[in-house]
């Protein structure tokens, strides 16, 4: 890696598989337990005054505003 | 190019580096660089970037063979990871992760997860490091998911469970605070949360394993990118609903305060009478709380940096200017008596906050109720703190709370038997130190107040 030019950090790169594993884990039982609760009407509502939005990005929306913006 | 020209935190990279060209910031991209900046550019993923606000934009001004040169959107004032409130930190921790996703979904990935990398800007955190990215190769770890740890959870975990002053603990360490520290400091109950366990405790385990019986050289290991990206998904899931526990006594201080509406009325009253005359377009208020006096006045202004002391109180103004799509706000944590220091390489790296007003060199200066805790908690003579304010006001507003306010007296109580050392807190002395640095252009009382309002220039300006 020539483009390396802090610490490699050895441990961490081999750890993220774990990490990984853990973390489908954790997102599966939390996707789960809101899908249960939802079934039993006590999941709490998304909020949408969150002060973060959600990490995913959706590029067709800037498409469509940019076709708009086009026009 | 001279290398006095270079900015002193740019070295790091070698596939690139910031210098100063007649006070405007550009970056010089080295042929190393090439093919990633050309890739970038040229599958539009640049423009993705910008579009979606989470990379600062730039301009190529120049291309030759052996060098492009890109000129960044100019940012005014560039704040530092320790001068962040829990939930700016939080924001900056989630762009670079939204970041990171989004490259992957791209073909590329963050070489690199400074926290340096981010700053904030129209209100918004938004990543300066335009060289941080790279191709992605399939079914590699990320490179920087060490440094992400260091940079950003490490510290958000670390404020969750001992406050958010433990945000500034970065300070002492040039590459992020190290996983073994990170995992020591935290309680021993945090071992059984499987996503902490994994991420931190299991990590610091790992990192001295691997430090002790390796001979430097890397490993070849291989992660999913589907596994990465569960790894950042619940990165992003556990760092977004990451909370603080601790509650503090100014959150309330306009509730509690020692004005009625009134008095408060008045004082925005006068301070918007003199704001009117200068139309100040870039303004520091110091000891500004969440932001309340800024927005009281009629303002056009470009940028206002409000700082605090307080955690809570900046956090409150942040979450307001982001409610709000208050651009011209920056709200940030300032210890008064211990402002930032310059550290880093060859102790500057990091440009210390006087440096940097300095440099920025607002407008006006706001000081509203503060000097008495200069004074009577730093107890910093009134002769240095006038110097202090003289170093980057061109105009002071400050207020002065008289001996007989109740906020006063309540300080000089707490001297004990060395009330009587400071009798010297009287508006004469005061105004004989700071009319050494200003001159006076008025002066007021606030009506029903033990309190009176100075509007000061800096002599020789």
């Amino acid at each position: 890696m020539q483009f390396l030019y802090f610490d490699p950090a050895i441990g961490a790169m081999i750890i993220q598989a774990i990490v990984a594993a853990v973390a489908g884990i954790i997102l599966f039982s939390k996707n789960a337990l809101y899908k249960v609760k939802v079934f039993l009407g006590i999941a709490k509502p998304l909020s949408d005054q969150d002060l973060f939005d959600d990490i995913d990005i959706d590029d067709t929306e800037l498409e469509k505003n940019k076709t708009i913006e086009d026009k | 190019m001279r290398t006095s020209n270079l900015h002193a935190s740019s070295f790091r990279d070698p596939s690139g580096t910031v210098f100063l060209d007649n006070g405007i910031v550009k970056r010089l991209i080295n042929p190393i660089y090439f093919k990633q900046y050309q890739a970038l550019k040229e599958s539009g993923f640049f423009n993705k970037l910008f579009n979606n606000n989470l990379l600062i934009k730039h301009e190529e001004v120049s291309s030759s063979d052996d060098k492009i040169v890109i000129e960044p959107e100019q940012i005014p004032f560039i704040s530092y990871p320790y001068e962040w409130s829990f939930n700016q930190y939080k924001a900056a921790a989630l762009l670079t992760l939204k970041i990171q996703k989004y490259c992957l979904n791209h073909g590329f990935s963050l070489k690199d997860a400074s926290a340096y990398n981010v700053t904030f800007h129209k209100g918004r955190a938004i990543f300066i490091d335009t060289l941080s990215f790279d191709f992605y190769k399939e079914n590699t770890p990320w490179r920087a998911y060490k440094q992400f740890i260091s940079h950003f959870l490490g510290p958000l975990v670390l404020a969750r469970y001992h406050g958010a002053a433990q945000l500034q603990l970065i300070m002492n360490y040039s590459d992020g605070i190290p996983t073994k520290t990170i995992s020591s400091l935290l309680p021993k109950t945090t071992k059984l949360n499987p996503f902490l366990y994994s991420n931190i405790h299991l990590l610091a385990k790992f990192e001295s394993k691997h430090n002790e019986d390796e001979s430097g050289k890397i490993k070849e290991t291989s992660l999913s990118k589907n596994g990465q990206i569960k790894m950042i998904d619940a990165l992003y899931d556990y760092i977004k609903n990451l909370k603080l526990k601790e509650t503090t006594e100014w959150e309330d201080y306009y509730s509690n305060t020692n004005y009625s509406n009134d008095s408060f009325k008045k004082k925005s009253e006068i301070i918007n009478s003199w704001v009117e005359v200068v139309k100040p377009k870039t303004l520091i208020d110091i000891g500004g709380n969440d932001g309340t006096f800024v927005r009281s006045i009629s303002k056009d202004l470009n940028l206002a940096l409000v700082t605090d002391i307080d955690n809570n109180a900046v956090d409150h103004n942040y979450k307001m200017a982001k409610e709000n799509d208050e651009r011209y706000m920056l709200p940030l944590i300032l210890d008064v008596l211990n402002p930032s220091p310059a550290i880093g390489f060859n102790n500057k790296e990091r440009a210390s906050f006087i440096q940097r007003i300095k440099v920025w060199n607002p407008d006006i200066t706001m000081a509203l109720a503060v000097i008495h805790h200069i004074t009577l908690t730093g107890n910093v003579p009134f002769a240095m703190s006038a110097e202090f304010f003289a170093t980057f006001s061109k105009q002071l507003i400050i207020e002065f709370p008289k001996q007989t306010d109740s906020k006063v007296e309540r300080l000089l109580n707490t001297k004990g038997e060395f009330k009587e050392h400071f009798n010297f807190y009287n508006q004469d002395n005061f105004e004989t130190a700071y009319l050494n640095f200003f001159n006076l252009i008025e002066k007021k009382q606030i009506e029903d107040a033990e309190r009176t309002m100075y509007f000061l220039k800096i002599k020789n300006a």
